[in-house]
């Protein structure tokens, strides 16, 4: 028999009963999945960033599948619009979430915090906090390493290189709240988006006496009550030297920007300049 | 000659400031001094500002079973009760007292009296718990750098079958356990024996490293009738002082993870802390100096008596105008930017560096040197990597609580890479989540 | 102003440049003794080698990898003297040339640089060399000396060829220890390459695990097969793989325990080769091999710990 034909069998053969025993290994090892995890996996964003508290996307849709409600369950990724599909899938409701974003409180810039040491050591927050308070005089305020950055998987928050701080993309930020997270100063907040994206915040974290803060950092948070007695709806207290605005009772009038001494009261939105009639 | 046997390096010794005598550094004129000198629950303060404290008074009480009191180290009045700067930069709750020209006089005049003068022994009790209750009262804790307090590892209800001394003073530069031994051998092993009868034990072991043949000396000639105090001598390495590192060279037995010395039989202390016993207990004083090695780039080295509360700056006279002040020794010692901060409990030297550039970190060549220094048998290129990636679970499972932190790792590194920076990072981490 | 950076403040003088110049250091008896024996083509060899891999490398990651700041690198520059050491001297320019492409593009570069590469690069490029041109690389100018090259065409069989294909007439021992046989340039000097164990070993770059555990691999191993034990430790590269390749810290396991398991890996599957296998020198695939089972060695012996965990301690 010439070879070729030899060959050409005995591959054959082998062929055949791999075929057959894959077939009988599929059947007997075959694992039996819930299709709605499926088709809820699809749907997600695909990130795997942990926003939701678990381990991965497939995780999240394993995890809603087998609670068979959404308590609890909240992918800030997709936010309300994936939540309502899969709730439609589950046969459930969901509950309507504010959407988010991630805020920086603190607004200590380069301009604003003279240097006053030198580090040397990795370029991480977390090991230059360990090491000591920073380069400024300020032990509260941004290490400017970018840990935060570092953890973003949606390349939504950079540091900014003319004030040394990290600035969120409105656009891309998903409040995962991956960089909460990873902030050693725990100077980053999720905090509602708001009405129409106007939101306004307390851009400083410090916790020093006024004329501490004030020494360290041009835009410390003071704790002088200002924007607090300003406030029309009671959404500002003043605690350990430290003003904050409660998200769910602020309007976003802005009253408080102007009468802020230090400007540490940030917003997404500027104030219209009063009016004045100069040729009156 | 007995050590430990797991990794370890030799770096060099730099004890320039070995040979040097003892000076008592003038007192301060304001005292600034923290609440929370000790491991535990800070002092809670018992004297009001405007008071007029005398140098030895008790200002703040222990709170809790671990915590320690604290006493006045300069007469003076109490000028504030709040926070101030610590040495990194962050805010810490301490008392400040400021003495007036008469205050500083007398306090001047009294310490050097008693400098001069033969120690004065006083009527004590020295039972078991009367020697206890003194240290508790003294404000004694580890003065090695861990500020534990030491009453509380002399209370076990099992006595130690062996209580290790450590004079081992195994980081570079640092010699003030070194001149302790030399200048007051015979009180050292007094309050061994103090401690000794405290804890119950039978048997005390002064360990040093075989670089300290003066030390070791003075102690032995110091031994006299007491036989219940060896001193032995251990090849030097580091991280020889570290608890772990030590009870195995001394008496061969390891003490597993996440366990104390007491659960192999055995105690450790400080010998600067067998000190502060011998002067609590028999002259009567508080813990309100201790010695501290101002060694490094500066003018001004030595080993200086020190009042708790001076601000470093006042011990580093010729200070260059760019440098590094490390708190304690090189290899764990942790770096000072206010200089205003105080000596405490727990400093045993300042060392100023040289602004060295940081060398080039380089990536990983898989040398191996960090797996042979790790003092605990861990690996802790993986340790890092896992830190810097913040794969906390696997960190845990790769055994990063065991890190001592030692820093032998970093040390060793031929690629110059942050791997203690970021073990770290993981272990805070997992202590966070916990 | 005050500097303020994480402990320890003191570092080890020791850096990674300094590691491999003092393997260059170890290899300069080996490569003069490859100089005395070839003459000049074993110098263009080297110069060749060491020129392509530098440039290489250099050119990879400035234009390739966009690394603006990437500087000729001593890791580069070693990579070539080993792998010029594994040729043959007669080899001309280009195949030399290949190899080193070969050597840092695909085994480092491709793999993430210096301390990503799985492979030895040089042993990767003699073997990409030795599959490619396998004509070129078994054809071994017979040694000279003097810094004589070896007259044209004069060509023979190394001592393991000899072995495996029963010819007889063995060289001297003497011969063979001090390097005056053919084969790759700096295998031949077995005098050579342990002078340069010896002073990797008193400067610390190395420890014995490796090297000895190859080496008395493959003494016990010939010996209980009955091969010639001193011929197959002289003839051909095996010690130079042992001292030089094997030790290579990117590819060789952590720890002194799987250095051992790594070295008597090595040994094992270099007499398998010589013996039973095709080619009569088998120490590049064997190390090779040993390289791809590092990681599972790592993963494997793990360092001993200084204590069992606690809940070990309580089961």
């Amino acid at each position: 028999m010439p070879a070729i034909i030899t060959t050409i069998i005995i591959l054959g053969v082998t062929g055949v009963v791999g075929a057959v025993l894959l077939y009988f290994v599929s059947r007997r090892f075959r694992v039996d999945e819930d299709p709605r995890v499926e088709s809820i996996a699809a749907l997600m964003p695909g990130a795997n960033c942990g926003g939701c508290g678990l381990k991965g996307c497939r995780d999240f849709a394993c995890a809603c599948v087998a609670a068979g409600r959404l308590d609890g369950l909240y992918c800030p990724v997709g936010g309300d619009a994936v939540m309502k599909t899969i709730a439609g899938i589950l046969g459930t409701d969901a509950a309507a979430s504010e959407q988010r974003i991630a805020v920086v409180r603190c607004a200590g810039s380069c301009s604003a915090r003279p240097r006053m040491y030198i580090y040397q050591g990795p370029r991480s927050c977390a090991v230059e906090a360990a090491a000591g308070a920073g380069t400024t005089g300020c032990a509260y305020g941004c290490l400017g390493c970018g840990d935060c950055t570092d953890v973003c998987q949606f390349g939504a928050i950079v540091i900014d290189p003319a004030t040394g701080l990290p600035a969120v993309d409105p656009a891309r930020c998903t409040a995962c709240g991956k960089c909460v997270g990873a902030c050693p100063r725990g100077l980053i907040e999720l905090r509602g988006r708001g009405r129409r994206d106007r939101r306004v915040w307390v851009a400083c974290s410090s916790r020093a006496r006024g004329a501490v803060a004030r020494k360290a950092c041009s835009a410390a948070c003071i704790g002088c009550g200002k924007c607090a007695r300003t406030c029309p709806f009671g959404a500002i207290t003043v605690t350990d030297n430290l003003a904050r605005i409660d998200a769910s009772l602020c309007r976003a009038c802005g009253k408080c920007i102007g009468v802020c001494p230090t400007g540490a009261v940030k917003a997404t939105f500027t104030m219209p300049k009063p009016v004045v009639n100069e040729n009156v | 000659m007995k050590t430990f046997k797991l990794g370890g390096i030799h770096p060099a010794p730099s004890k320039i400031t070995a040979g040097m005598p003892i000076e008592p550094l003038p007192l301060p004129r304001r005292a600034v001094l923290p609440l929370a000198q000790h491991i535990g629950a800070p002092a809670a303060p018992c004297v009001s500002v405007g008071d007029h404290v005398g140098r030895g008074q008790l200002i703040a009480t222990a709170a809790g079973a671990v915590s320690a009191p604290l006493h006045a180290s300069i007469s003076g009045t109490v000028k504030a009760i709040g926070e101030v700067d610590g040495p990194a930069g962050y805010p810490m709750a301490a008392i400040i007292i400021e003495a007036s020209e008469a205050d500083h006089e007398a306090d001047t005049v009294a310490r050097d009296r008693r400098l001069a003068a033969e120690p004065q022994v006083v009527a004590a009790d020295r039972t078991p718990d009367g020697i206890r209750d003194r240290v508790a009262s003294a404000g004694i804790v580890g003065m090695g750098g861990a500020t534990f307090p030491t009453v509380v590892k002399m209370g076990g209800k099992t006595p130690p079958e062996v209580l290790i001394i450590n004079a081992c003073e195994c980081e570079p530069y640092l010699t003030c356990d070194d001149a302790l031994c030399r200048e007051y051998a015979p009180q050292i092993i007094a309050g061994v024996g103090l401690m000794l009868t405290a804890c119950r034990g039978r048997r005390a072991v002064i360990a040093l490293e075989d670089n300290k043949p003066e030390a070791a000396a003075a102690l032995r000639a110091a031994l006299g009738a007491e036989s219940r105090i060896e001193v032995v001598q251990l090849k030097t390495k580091y991280p020889q002082g570290g608890e772990k590192q030590l009870v195995e060279a001394v008496t061969g037995r390891r003490i597993p993870s996440g366990c104390l010395p007491a659960d192999v039989g055995a105690a450790v202390q400080n010998v600067a802390t067998a000190y502060a016993v011998y002067a609590a207990v028999e002259c009567g004083m508080p813990l309100i100096e201790r010695v501290v090695t101002v060694t490094g780039s500066v003018a001004g080295r030595g080993n200086f008596l020190v009042a708790l509360g001076t601000p470093l700056a006042e011990l580093l006279r010729g200070l260059p105008d760019d440098c590094e002040v490390v708190l304690g020794g090189p290899m764990m010692g942790r770096a000072a930017i206010n200089l205003d901060a105080p000596v405490t409990k727990g400093t045993s030297g300042v060392l100023v560096m040289p602004p060295a550039p940081a060398p080039e970190v380089e990536p990983c060549v898989r040398c191996g040197s960090c797996v042979d220094a790790c003092p605990m048998g861990l690996e802790p290129y993986l340790l890092s990597t896992y830190g810097r990636m913040r794969m906390w679970d696997e960190a845990a499972a790769a055994r990063v609580a065991d890190c001592i932190e030692c820093g032998c790792c970093s040390y060793s590194c031929i690629s110059s890479r942050p791997l203690l920076d970021y073990i770290r990072v993981a272990k805070s981490a997992l202590r966070r989540r916990k | 102003m005050l500097t303020f950076s994480p402990s320890p403040h003191i570092h080890r003088r020791r850096r990674v440049r300094g590691a491999m110049l003092h393997v260059c250091v170890a290899l300069a008896p080996a490569l003069i003794t490859a100089l005395w024996y070839f003459g000049l083509p074993a110098l263009q060899v080297t110069l060749v080698s060491v020129a392509a891999c530098v440039a290489a490398e250099w050119l990879l990651a400035r234009y390739v990898l966009g690394r603006r700041d990437a500087l000729p690198s001593t890791s580069a520059a070693l990579t070539g003297l080993l792998l010029a050491l594994n040729l043959p001297s007669s080899l001309p320019w280009w195949t030399v040339v290949a190899g080193a492409v070969f050597a840092i593009g695909i085994a480092k570069m491709a793999f993430g640089g210096l301390g990503c590469n799985i492979f030895n690069p040089a042993l990767a490029g003699r073997v990409f060399l030795l599959i490619s041109f396998p004509a070129l690389m078994t054809t071994w100018p017979v040694a000279g000396g003097g810094f004589a090259a070896a007259a044209d065409g004069a060509t023979g069989a190394t001592l393991l060829e000899q072995l495996k294909y029963g010819v007889t007439d063995c060289l001297s021992r003497s011969d063979m220890l001090l390097g005056h046989m053919g084969g790759s340039m700096g295998e031949t000097g077995a005098v050579a390459i342990l002078l340069g164990l010896v002073y990797l070993l008193a400067v610390r770059v190395i420890t014995w695990h490796t090297p000895v555990a190859i080496i008395a691999t493959v003494a016990v191993f010939d010996l209980l097969i009955g091969a010639p034990v001193a011929d197959n430790l002289l003839g051909g590269g095996l010690l130079l793989g042992a001292v030089f390749m094997a030790t290579d810290y990117v590819t060789s396991p952590m720890t002194g325990r799987g250095m051992l398991v790594y070295g008597v890996f090595i040994g094992a599957v270099t007499v398998v080769i010589r013996q039973w296998g095709a080619y009569p020198e088998g120490m590049s695939f064997a190390i090779l091999l040993g390289n791809a089972v590092t990681p599972l060695i790592d993963m494997w012996l793990r360092p001993r710990r200084f204590a069992p965990a606690r809940k070990e301690v309580a089961a």
